[in-house]
């Protein structure tokens, strides 16, 4: 699968969860790997490049989480 | 400058020998906005018996999920300074040694950027610079990291593993405690610095089993140095431990926990076989005795503080590996369990605590470790154990 | 501002081997053995005839940057620019020449340095944050150590006690320090269970995992409110959920307090490492010099040095005299509160008839 094509499985999948459940680093990577038959580390990467670039960030509260920064 | 706030609770802890953080807030206050109201809240908070400091945020600096910890005041109006607090944790080298050019060139960077404050160190081993503004993170970690040094661990991660000083200054060094922790450092940066585990998991390195870093009661896994083969003795030195006055039947004979020891006034006599290598002959004799010269580590697993359903020492689940580098022993031992714990963990739960509810048995099966007695005080008491398949006559 | 320079990431920290004092990267994992020289100094002599004195001073671990700079001027004057700190935050100054000590030790003491910490005496005091940068302290942590060893400096100093004594401040049951596992330790506790915000309960925290958050299964939904209820007789005030929910606050300066708890150890020395146990459940949170806990904590102290075999760390000593006797020889009350009802309780009960009167 192309990368940018992961990077928006990924953000979608975090976009959805919002306000409902949080998201680990891992609920992530399992899910995708698991629904589109990738690489748990080729998931690792492209969501890596999307908090490398700040479209997502980590966030702490008893336990980090993956989320879409808010917006100021 | 003067000082902004009234402090007399607080003035009261400048006193007596001891020396005084209140003097050392006072101190940064000279030049710090953030330190003196650091001071006015912290009276505040003498004065109600109660703290002033709201739950983490979401800070950090782009790309990592550790490293800072968002902190945040609970009466900004009246204490702007600290209305933003926010901690970073900086990894500190293995062994805590360093040169005054690297520590003024940090407290340079935290006088232009933050509180002025620190902590040396952390609990769990970190240099934590106490106190600053979000817009102040980016500016701090590439002054930092253009500098070679990075942050620590936090969150659900890796937490930055630290270690006793071991081989640098230390005879009973079994195992060299400062490389180990610098290479598990370097190997894991990832798994530090993006927060990826159900919980936090912390390292800690202890050349003996004197354990300096109390690696057995504060780190998930401890790796504690020891040895096989004999206790060298220098029964010269052992004579001259008598004549300057001591009681060795007393102080040494008697206090061996699996009496393996014997004096008969001239030679000292150690039954190794019998012996568990607890240290204390060696920690008291420490010019007639040395560990065996075989050396190695014990792998432990587990340990935590009382949060949630108690505290837990680490307990043995490799009685003796050989740590010398690359470490792919170790590594590959780790990343097994991480496996495990990653697919079977809820959020916020250790592995001790994971293999408490899982069992200990499941643990090693699935694992890939043999049982051995070294790994449990005694055999089960009750009569209620599993057996699998291939165990079973058809 | 200025432009920043170029940032880096996952190079971890620096490699220690440039900080090493030459005289320690010269004689790395050769060393011979080591002697005490006083309560603040100590030789270690390497196996080519190479020794490194150390002298080592207490520190309050929050430092300023000031006295950070302060402390390395003097290594730059006596330690040719090297220094480090212990694992309980004391701070030590090495030379590779025996004359270096003495002028070493007068600056030291000169500027008010505190030396000592070696040996059978008491070390640095381990501690936590406390209300200097906590969320969660029900107590401070440097002022209770401050006070502490402003009454106890003399066995940090000079006096010597039976072995070493741990002492260590966590600011909550979280115990960030190594509280669980110390000679003598002071832990902040609560006495009432958290109150519930509701109205806030909705933005700030999932319920799901607040409810899970519980190690006694004392929190359950309160679906009319969409929030949560706590069944008051479950909780023991640990405080767990209001890490994962900050609508859950337990603070409450009225009955927060301090717990000693004694008889730990992490070294495997003659005994297996122990955990520590209660000895005192509650004291009143008396800042800024909380008399009530430190005359509490020389109490324990005295008594153990009075009747411990040399060698015995606490722990020890208590084990050997029995714990009914601790409390009579230190005159503390045994109450209900000492009795375990949590999860490793039966593990603590006495299953034998023997018991001294």
């Amino acid at each position: 699968m192309e990368k940018d094509e992961l990077k928006k499985i990924i953000y979608e999948l975090v976009e959805k969860s919002m306000g409902k459940k949080k998201l680990k680093q891992s609920d992530i990577l399992k899910k995708v790997s698991a629904d589109h038959g990738v690489d748990k580390s080729e998931v690792k990467a492209a969501l890596r490049e999307l908090m490398d670039a700040g479209e997502l960030i980590f966030t702490y509260f008893g336990g980090s989480f993956v989320e879409i920064p808010p917006k100021e | 400058m003067s000082m902004k706030h009234q402090t007399p609770l607080l003035d009261e802890l400048e006193k007596g020998p001891f020396p005084s953080f209140v003097k050392e807030i006072k101190r940064a206050a000279e030049h710090s906005d953030y330190a003196q109201d650091l001071l006015g809240l912290l009276e505040l908070s003498y004065k109600e018996k109660v703290t002033h400091w709201k739950h983490g945020g979401i800070v950090g600096v782009r790309g990592y999920g550790a490293g800072v910890i968002g902190r945040y005041s609970d009466v900004p109006d009246q204490f702007p300074g600290v209305a933003h607090f926010h901690t970073v944790r900086v990894n500190q080298p293995s062994g805590f040694f360093y040169t005054t050019k690297a520590l003024r060139e940090i407290c340079d960077i935290w006088d232009k950027y933050g509180s002025g404050l620190t902590n040396m160190h952390g609990s769990t081993g970190d240099i934590i610079l106490l106190g600053t503004k979000t817009e102040n993170l980016e500016p701090i970690f590439a002054e930092l990291s253009s500098r070679d040094w990075d942050l620590g661990g936090s969150g659900s991660a890796v937490r930055t593993p630290s270690c006793c000083l071991g081989a640098a200054r230390c005879e009973w060094a079994n195992i060299d405690t400062m490389s180990i922790t610098n290479e598990i450092t370097q190997h894991y940066q990832d798994e530090m610095h993006r927060p990826a585990f159900p919980y936090k998991f912390k390292f800690k390195v202890a050349g003996c089993a004197v354990d300096c870093i109390a690696s057995i009661a504060r780190a998930d896994m401890s790796i504690i140095g020891t040895w096989r083969g004999d206790i060298q003795i220098d029964q010269n030195e052992v004579k001259n431990y008598a004549q300057s006055g001591m009681d060795i039947q007393k102080e040494i004979v008697d206090m061996c926990p699996t009496e393996c020891i014997s004096w008969d006034g001239s030679e000292l006599k150690i039954n190794n076989e019998d012996c568990n290598r607890c240290m204390h002959c060696i920690a008291k004799m420490t010019k007639a005795l040395r560990p065996g010269s075989e050396k190695g580590a014990t792998i432990l697993l587990g340990s935590k503080a009382p949060i949630v359903t108690g505290a837990l020492m680490s307990w043995v689940i490799v009685p003796f590996m050989k740590m010398e580098p690359p470490y792919d022993e170790l590594f590959d031992l780790v990343d097994r369990i991480w496996e495990w714990w990653d697919e079977h963990g809820k959020n916020r739960e250790r592995v001790g605590e994971l293999i408490e509810r899982l069992s200990f048995t499941r643990f090693l099966k699935d694992v890939g470790l043999d049982p051995q007695p070294a790994m449990v005080k005694e055999p089960r008491r009750d009569p209620f154990f599993f057996w699998s398949e291939e165990d079973v006559a058809k | 501002m200025s432009e920043l320079p170029q940032r880096q990431t996952d190079i971890g920290p620096p490699h220690y081997e440039q900080f090493l004092p030459p005289v320690i990267k010269k004689n790395y994992g050769k060393w011979k053995y080591h002697e005490q020289l006083g309560p603040g100094h100590m030789v270690h002599v390497a196996e080519s005839g190479d020794k490194v004195w150390t002298v080592r001073v207490a520190s309050p671990r929050l430092l300023s940057t000031d006295t950070i700079k302060d402390i390395c001027d003097i290594a730059d004057a006596h330690c040719d620019g090297h220094l480090r700190f212990t694992t309980r935050n004391n701070i030590e100054f090495m030379v590779d020449d025996e004359s270096k000590v003495e002028p070493l030790m007068k600056e030291l003491t000169e500027k008010g340095f505190m030396i000592g910490g070696i040996g059978p005496r008491i070390s640095n005091v381990v501690h936590t944050q406390g209300w200097v940068h906590c969320h969660s302290a029900a107590t401070d942590a440097s002022g209770l150590v401050k006070a502490l060893m402003d009454d106890l400096g003399e066995y940090f100093t000079t006096k010597s006690l039976p072995n070493r004594v741990r002492l260590a401040v966590a600011c909550c049951v979280n115990m960030c320090g190594a509280v669980h596992c110390s000679d003598i330790a002071l832990v902040g506790v609560h006495k009432t269970p958290p109150r519930i915000e509701h109205e806030k309960i909705k933005n700030l925290c999932e319920i799901p995992s607040t409810i899970a958050s519980c190690p006694t299964s004392a929190i359950s939904p309160d679906p009319q409110k969409k929030s949560v209820k706590i069944k008051i007789e479950k909780c023991m005030y640990c405080g767990n959920c209001y890490s994962v929910c900050p609508a859950m606050p337990i603070a409450d300066p009225k009955n927060d307090g301090i717990a000693i708890v004694i008889g730990g150890k992490v070294s495997n020395l003659r005994s297996n490492p122990k955990f520590s146990k209660l000895a005192v459940p509650w004291l009143p949170n008396t800042p800024p010099r909380w008399t009530e806990t430190v005359a509490a904590v020389r109490k324990i102290l005295e008594t153990y040095a009075a009747g411990a075999k040399k060698h015995e760390r606490v722990g020890e000593w208590v084990e050997r005299i029995g714990w009914e006797k601790f409390f009579k020889v230190t005159g503390l009350e045994f109450t209900l509160q000492h009795v375990d009802d949590f999860t490793f309780a039966r593990e603590t009960w006495r299953m034998a008839a023997t018991f001294k009167w």
